[in-house]
């Protein structure tokens, strides 16, 4: 036995002959708040959705509670707590007739007080039809739909795409409400990485169906790092800094990312170069657009500098 | 005791460097004292909407500073900065590794050494002044 809520082994999905999920090994560890990362296509959907068994794999598998994802059985999915972006909900229904549909997933453990008292909080009534809702208003009552079920296992595809910050915070607030409960875990797909940083334990960045980064949130900010260089002369051996990724440069002055290296090592390099060199703080968001951009900088938007 | 913490995620510092500079500095400033307890865990995680185990992450940082101790099961507390032991020599030479960026941007903007010393020592003033104003 191992304390992996999921686990995924080589799982690796094609669409016709493109991959859009290459040779998946992830695991996610029970109370673990995991964050999957990746640009618009790089694969995360259909990762979940393997995930749960709702596509069939290419080739590999996946586990989630030990049990193999093409064939959970009810027992199991109804630990399960699953939210798509988008919130698609029976627009005939009521909100209550929600509730007592819902219910019936989940026999056991149904928390009628919690969601009365969600409801309440967003000053929903439930008798209100789920078709005379606005986005964030059946954004929030399917919130209150998952987290009133007590999920073990949450998983969320995007969850706040498209939600005012208002909604935004209140997925949030629920997301730190579920993880203080004992041993529950969180797998989720987001694009707004400010609120990444706030909830992530560890994160999993996928381009183009391959995982690029499987660390804690802790490392990703620690071992992405920016270094202003400035040289003596004009030509500057940049393919030689160890760990590089990404490099905009001007004359004499190089602003390059590097991926795990030393400090030491930076600043020995500098010194092989006469080079005077400054650590450049970054946000996650510098780190993330760096780490899957192209290696050498150029924008779309950009305009010559003037020389 | 008062101790008021803001955080602004997305910028370039690490969240649980934010929150543990914000304590270590109501720390300095006199906001609170030795013996005062910080905020459990929980409570403040909820109340800044983030992950408990960054602030757990804050808290751990404080205490390898030594500012600040856990008692298990009765939360995390100040301790007096006049009873620790400060000739640990790690964290002066971190603390003098600071300074010295800081002297290397001032001879940068071309303040003369004396200059800077003058600046140097009008901030600490400015700082300690600060603090009688705030405390009771």
């Amino acid at each position: 036995m191992n304390d992996f809520v999921l686990q995924t082994f080589q799982l690796t999905k094609y669409y016709h002959k493109t991959p859009a999920l290459d040779h998946l090994n992830l695991c996610v560890p029970k109370g673990c708040v995991y964050g999957l990362l990746g640009r618009n296509g790089s694969g995360k959907t259909t990762a979940i959705k393997l995930i749960l068994g709702l596509l069939a794999p290419t080739a590999g598998r996946a586990e989630v509670f030990g049990h193999p994802s093409d064939n959970l059985p009810p027992s199991l999915r109804s630990r399960i707590g699953y939210i798509t972006e988008g919130h698609h909900l029976e627009r005939w229904m009521t909100i209550r007739e929600l509730e007592h549909f819902q219910k019936a997933f989940y026999p056991d453990q149904w928390d009628r007080r919690f969601f009365a008292e969600m409801l309440d909080y967003f000053e929903l009534s439930p008798k209100r039809k789920i078709k005379t809702l606005s986005n964030g208003q059946r954004a929030q009552v399917n919130l209150a739909l998952t987290l009133a079920a007590n999920p073990e296992l949450l998983i969320m595809d995007d969850p706040m795409l498209g939600l005012d910050a208002a909604v935004r915070r209140q997925f949030l607030e629920g997301m730190v409400h579920l993880i203080q409960k004992e041993g529950r875990t969180i797998l989720f797909s987001s694009h707004i990485l400010s609120d990444v940083e706030r909830v992530a334990d560890r994160i999993a960045v996928i381009d183009k169906g391959v995982l690029r980064a499987d660390c804690t949130l802790e490392e990703f900010r620690m071992q992405i790092r920016k270094y202003l260089f400035e040289f003596p002369q004009p030509n500057i051996p940049v393919d030689t800094l160890p760990g590089l990724i990404y490099s905009k440069r001007n004359q004499q002055m190089l602003e390059a990312t590097v991926v795990k290296t030393p400090e030491e090592a930076i600043y020995e390099w500098a010194r092989r170069h006469q080079a005077a060199v400054e650590p450049v703080p970054m946000s996650i968001e510098d780190q993330f657009i760096e780490f899957t951009g192209p290696k050498q900088a150029r924008k779309l938007f950009s305009w010559e500098m003037p020389v | 005791m008062a101790l008021w913490v803001q955080i602004s995620p997305g910028s370039k510092e690490p969240l649980y460097v934010q929150i543990a500079s914000q304590i270590s500095r109501a720390i300095a400033l006199g906001h609170l004292r030795p013996g005062d307890k910080l905020p459990p865990v929980r409570k403040l995680a909820e109340e800044l909407v983030i992950n408990p185990n960054t602030v757990a992450r804050a808290y751990l940082e404080l205490e390898q500073q030594g500012f600040v101790a856990s008692k298990t099961g009765s939360g995390t507390f100040v301790l007096d900065p006049a009873l620790q032991d400060n000739k640990d020599l790690a964290q002066l030479n971190l603390l003098g590794q600071r300074i010295d960026t800081l002297i290397v941007q001032g001879l940068n903007l071309g303040l003369t050494p004396e200059k800077l010393i003058e600046f140097f020592e009008n901030r600490v003033r400015r700082f300690l002044s600060e603090q009688n104003k705030r405390s009771p």
